[in-house]
């Protein structure tokens, strides 16, 4: 048990790790995804065609100041 | 639009990871390590499958794009493998095989899950998003496993050249892109420098690879140091 116990910390504590690490990597990010694999063209981020500002969002019309949610 | 030089590295990176299989094919060293060939040949496939959907729909559409973030998680995937291999042949002395399956098992299930978690209340492109960000923690996680591996290879006083010299040359693909990657967010304006890294990194690891096939067989073993002979 106590062996199990030991592979499933370890576990998580190389994933705790690497999330750490990529939080620390991402902290600054535009979205941008990280392309290791191959030597191929880099293609734009499947969410972020073009180069255009993005748009604001469809239930966000104007710039008046949001209200509470009625609930 | 890449121009001639990105045609000629991808090309050139392309024969590249052949060349490892090939290689490895000639020496012997196919089976024993087969998740790297098999990394390697997946790496040459996606390779050619990018040119031709490329070649027919170009850079920007949604053809590329899609098929360059799947495959992309694909061989990420296939490097995750890899390095299970790499842990197998590094601790096959000390018979902790099944642990070992456990541990990485429950590692990339454990991964599947976190990323789950992170993208589950995204509404547009769910499984795509579920892609990307599997394919990124999963390669974080190969990062952090690679210098466990290291770490390990110097507690159990690893002599076996071809191994540490396999192990090395991906801690070194590993560190390039991730530091590449922080680097990027961090000062975006330099991107001329962040857009060759990855691809110069790309061919660094095939070359290495090609090199401790070539000029290392399975029995090679580092000389101790007190053990070398100093001519006086």
């Amino acid at each position: 048990m106590s062996r199990i116990s030991t592979v499933v910390l370890l576990a998580m504590l190389v994933l705790a790790g690497a999330m750490g690490l990529k939080t620390v990597a991402t902290t600054h990010g535009d979205g941008s995804v990280l392309m290791a694999n191959g030597t191929a063209p880099v293609p734009p981020t499947p969410w972020k065609n073009g180069t255009a500002p993005v748009p604001p969002t469809p239930w966000k019309n104007g710039t008046a100041p949001v209200p509470p949610t009625p609930w | 639009m890449p121009g001639p030089f990105e045609y000629t590295i991808w090309f050139v990176g392309a024969l590249l990871e052949a060349s490892v299989v090939v290689c490895s094919l000639l020496r012997g060293p196919f089976r024993r390590y087969f998740t790297l060939n098999l990394y390697m040949s997946m790496s040459f496939l996606v390779s050619a499958g990018r040119y031709l959907v490329f070649s027919r729909h170009g850079l920007m559409s949604s053809e590329y794009i899609y098929f360059y973030y799947y495959s992309d998680a694909i061989l990420t995937i296939c490097l995750y493998f890899a390095l299970m291999g790499l842990y197998a042949i590094v601790f096959e002395e000390l018979g902790a095989a099944l642990k070992l399956r456990v541990f990485m098992m429950l590692l990339l299930i454990g991964t599947t899950l976190f990323s789950l978690s992170v993208v589950h209340q995204s509404e547009a492109r769910m499984l795509t998003h579920y892609i990307v960000e599997i394919s990124q923690n999963l390669y974080f996680v190969g990062l952090v496993l690679t210098y466990v591996l290291w770490a390990a290879l110097l507690k159990l006083r690893e002599s076996r050249v071809r191994v540490i010299q396999i192990v090395l040359s991906l801690g070194v693909y590993f560190s390039i892109n991730a530091a590449n990657y922080a680097l990027h967010n961090a000062y975006p304006n330099l991107r001329v420098i962040w857009e060759y890294l990855p691809p110069a990194a790309g061919m660094f690891l095939p070359i290495a690879w090609i090199y401790a096939f070539v000029r290392f067989d399975d029995e090679a073993r580092l000389t101790p140091a007190r053990l070398a002979v100093v001519p006086r």
